[in-house]
């Protein structure tokens, strides 16, 4: 007897210690995390379309309260009855998250615009049973914006930049005199260009290895309109070997003007403007034979150049030609300045056709460039005393100053 | 183009790109005017005997047989027919162009000797089986010829005049480096400091370090100034081309 | 076959080379051989890439034609123009249109990489602190002469202003600025040249007469 109820009270122990053991193992079961809420849906701004944003206050038990949630999923349905599926996942601490796709319609996750969805934001635990929904957003369609509001301050600036220089081509067609200080390059081009006249040697302009899309080899075009002008009215050789077939056709228009331009149309020849070859190095090894054969007496380099710009320049120097160059490649520079007998230096170059020329509409925007350069300057003064001398640097609007100026596409 | 970079919708970016192509497609009829520009330059040299007129030929030479050689593939076969081929197109091309160029002399035979070996060479490309012409896919890139040609003639041309640099980078050096003035000198100080900024030795550590000074602060500073002006420059052309003040590029007319 | 296209190259190479003694026969025949070549080589290239993969296959043979590369098309044939000079001017057009295109895209892009970043950039504190708050002296310093040199180097560039009085000397110590820029990139391209010249070098001596191995 005594031993059976020993044997009983044995047994009820051991089936209590499991019971309790059993019950720990049930309380491992995770709660249900509180949901998302405040859950909206929106068009994103400034884009292309095929994207819409979701904006959320995160659970209360996302880093706060059970601690509970690791991330959020992000559910999308073409009808607020669903069935939801899975467009993407948000880690914790999200507050946003943007759903997007590209404008090509077989990509994949495509979403075509003006089409209405609903969204729903589940909170996920550790166990994947267990989720919590948030109230569901929508219908909301995707659109194109026809305005990037985020370029603002680049709109201002562009159209502050073209009334700036409409005004002082305004005042210059008035006749009031607009002083530009002398540059030393442009000057020589006159000179370098009788030079060439008296010794009975041709000019060689070389526009780089620019197409005619390059601002830079506009502008080696406008120069070239007016050294061609001079070059016809003292009859002088004119050689302009090209490396772009497009060049090659817009500088022989260029030419061709300039030499009517003087009264000279019968003294233009088609061949003195001609294509070589697209291989850079090929182009410069024809540009000195050219130099070493033709021995021009100035060499005019006015364009966009690259590693090829030493070699002429050198080339320039053994034939003993005058040498004046202008590029805004800055790698290049350095080279040119080294080698060439005058180098106009980055904006010198595109501002050398309105010397060259001396049009009042010419020297009427460069006012505006110069204005356009005062005004950045003291922009930026102005930025660096904020910063600096600000009372406390958290102050949201002196840092905003500084954002005004980078943009970001 | 400039409405284009403020407009993000999709059918803008469709614009620009569509606009962008239509350039690279005016590229192309431009490609073919650019290399009739450098065959009748090159064979009014030859005709007319100008000094060098020998370098001119074998320009037109190699253009012809590099263009062959792109457009034609050859399977097996014997090659000796492929390159008579080629020959007798040159010959053809010879004639043809000397015939069509006023001054070439003689223009109807010319044309007529053409005309034969061009029925010469449609008689090879038809019963030779060994090579063929392909325009309408790029096979040609992958003849072995082409390949021979880029990789023995192109690539190696390249490289050596790129390397040229490195005694025309001297010679200008000594030129550059009789400091005469106060701005020569200053030049000359940067770029003896930037050149030794690897040399191994006692004063290798400080020559890096300065190196490194001088190309964060007063390089960054005047470069930073340069591009700002550059960018200006640029706005302010683009602007007068749209605007229509500046036509020097366009010829006035 | 790989022995003569080595030696072919190895020859072509001298050729070159031959220029910085003078002109003359061989350095002739070398350009020649390298302007026609290439020539050749980038007119095939330039026709398969383009006419071929972007007009026939997107506009002509594609399931999806692009029927907007058909307007590049008509605007390259009346580029074609250009060879008759009675209609010559008819090739303006596509000139024209190329050079409004690409100024109206690249302004504004240029304006803002250029102009806007860079003075974005230049607005920054100038008194430099580490993360214990104490001054970094050379760093300041280091902020201050980028500031000065940004400022007198904008000022060189001023086209209106003659360079007098304390605008001129401004103006000189812009052009300081510049000389030491221009030092800088040139002794940094310097050496990269050098190691062009030594793999040509080293092409010559071992591939082509093995005598470095």
């Amino acid at each position: 007897m005594k031993k059976t109820a020993l044997a009983l009270l044995f047994f009820l122990g051991l089936f209590s210690v499991s019971l309790a053991q059993t019950d720990t193992s049930k309380s491992s079961f995770v709660t249900p995390p509180r949901p998302v809420t405040d859950l909206t849906a929106f068009d994103s701004n400034n884009d292309h379309g095929h994207s819409i944003t979701l904006n959320w206050t995160p659970s209360a038990d996302d880093g706060a309260g059970a601690k509970s949630v690791i991330s959020y999923r992000i559910m999308r349905a073409t009808s607020a009855g669903g069935p939801f599926e899975e467009v993407g996942l948000a880690p914790a601490g999200s507050i946003t998250f943007k759903n997007s796709s590209s404008i090509d319609p077989a990509s994949t996750g495509f979403i075509p615009d003006h089409t209405d969805y609903y969204y729903r934001v589940d909170a996920t635990t550790m166990d994947t049973t267990v989720i919590s929904s948030s109230d569901i957003a929508g219908p909301v369609q995707s659109s194109g914006q026809w305005f990037n509001k985020g370029l603002y301050p680049v709109f201002w600036a562009v159209i502050i930049f073209t009334i700036l220089t409409v005004l002082f081509v305004f005042v210059a067609k008035k006749g009031r005199d607009l002083y530009v200080r002398p540059l030393a390059g442009i000057e020589a081009v006159d000179d370098a260009i009788g030079r060439a006249t008296e010794m009975g040697r041709p000019i060689l302009y070389v526009m780089g290895l620019g197409t005619a899309s390059d601002i830079a080899t506009i502008a080696s075009f406008t120069i070239l309109s007016r050294v061609a002008k001079r070059v016809a009215e003292y009859q002088t050789d004119l050689i302009v070997p090209c490396y772009d077939p497009i060049v090659m056709a817009v500088a022989q228009e260029v030419v061709k003007s300039s030499y009517m331009d003087a009264n000279r149309p019968n003294d233009y020849n088609e061949d003195d403007v001609f294509f070589i070859t697209q291989a850079q190095f090929a182009y410069v090894g024809a540009v000195n034979g050219i130099m070493l054969r033709e021995l021009p007496a100035t060499n005019i380099y006015m364009g966009k150049f690259f590693a090829e710009s030493l070699m002429m320049a050198e080339t320039g120097v053994v034939s003993g030609s005058i040498q004046i160059a202008g590029t805004d490649e800055i790698a290049q520079i350095p080279f040119f300045v080294v080698a060439c007998d005058y180098t106009l230096i980055g904006e010198e170059l595109f501002a050398a056709s309105a010397y060259l020329g001396r049009e009042p509409l010419l020297l009427g925007s460069l006012k505006a460039q110069d204005i356009a350069k005062a005004a950045i300057l003291v922009l930026a003064l102005i930025g660096i005393i904020l910063i600096n001398f600000g009372v406390g640097q958290d102050i949201q609007w002196m840092n905003g100053f500084r954002e005004l100026f980078k943009v970001t596409d | 183009m400039v409405v284009q970079y403020f407009v993000p919708h999709e059918q803008s970016e469709h614009a620009k790109e569509f606009l962008l192509d239509w350039i690279i497609v005016i590229g192309i009829f431009a490609l073919a005017l650019g290399i009739w520009s450098l065959i009748s330059v090159s064979m009014d040299k030859i005709n007319k005997r100008r000094t060098n007129w020998e370098y001119s030929a074998v320009t037109l030479i190699g253009l012809v047989t590099m263009t062959f050689f792109g457009f034609t593939a050859h399977g097996d076969g014997s090659w000796w027919t492929y390159f008579i081929a080629l020959i007798v197109l040159l010959a053809a091309l010879w004639f043809y162009v000397q015939g069509l160029l006023s001054s070439g002399g003689k223009p109807m035979t010319n044309i007529l000797i053409g005309a034969g070996l061009s029925a010469v060479f449609a008689l090879i490309t038809i019963f030779d089986n060994s090579w063929t012409f392909h325009f309408y896919t790029p096979e040609g890139l992958s003849n072995m010829m082409f390949i021979n040609f880029f990789n023995y003639i192109m690539v190696p041309l390249q490289a050596t005049m790129f390397a040229l640099l490195a005694f025309f980078i001297a010679s200008a050096s000594y030129r550059a480096f009789r400091a005469r003035n106060v701005l020569a000198s200053l030049l000359l100080i940067a770029a003896l400091i930037v050149m030794l900024r690897f040399t191994p030795g006692p004063w290798g550590d400080l020559l890096a370090k300065t190196s490194t000074w001088v190309m964060n602060v007063p390089n960054l500073a005047a470069q930073r100034a340069i591009i700002i002006g550059i960018g200006l420059g640029i706005v302010a052309t683009a602007l007068k081309v749209i605007l229509g003040i500046e036509r020097g590029y366009m010829g006035k007319g | 076959m790989e022995l003569f296209g080595i030696w072919i190259a190895a020859l072509l190479t001298l050729g070159i080379y031959s220029f910085l003694y003078k002109d003359n026969p061989v350095y002739k025949a070398t350009e020649a051989i390298f302007v026609g070549v290439s020539a050749g080589y980038w007119a095939v290239v330039y026709y398969f890439d383009n006419i071929y993969k972007k007009f026939w296959e997107g506009a002509v043979t594609s399931d999806n034609p692009d029927y907007w590369m058909y307007g590049g098309a008509v605007l390259g044939l009346l580029f074609l123009t250009r060879l008759f000079p009675k209609i010559g001017w008819i090739s303006r057009w596509p000139l024209a249109f190329i050079v409004g295109a690409t100024a109206g895209l690249y302004m504004v892009i240029y304006f803002v990489t250029n102009a806007m970043n860079q003075t974005a950039s230049t607005i920054m504190d100038i008194v430099a602190r580490n993360a214990a708050g104490e001054i970094l002296w050379m760093d300041t310093l280091g902020t201050l002469v980028i500031l000065v040199g940004v400022v007198t180097g904008l000022v060189y560039f001023f086209f209106s202003k003659e360079h007098k009085g304390v605008f001129g000397t401004a103006a000189k110590v812009g052009t300081w600025f510049l000389m030491i820029t221009f030092g800088a990139s040139f002794g940094y391209t310097v050496m990269s040249r050098m190691s062009l010249f030594i793999g040509r070098m080293d092409f010559l001596m071992s591939d082509w007469l093995h005598i470095i191995k």
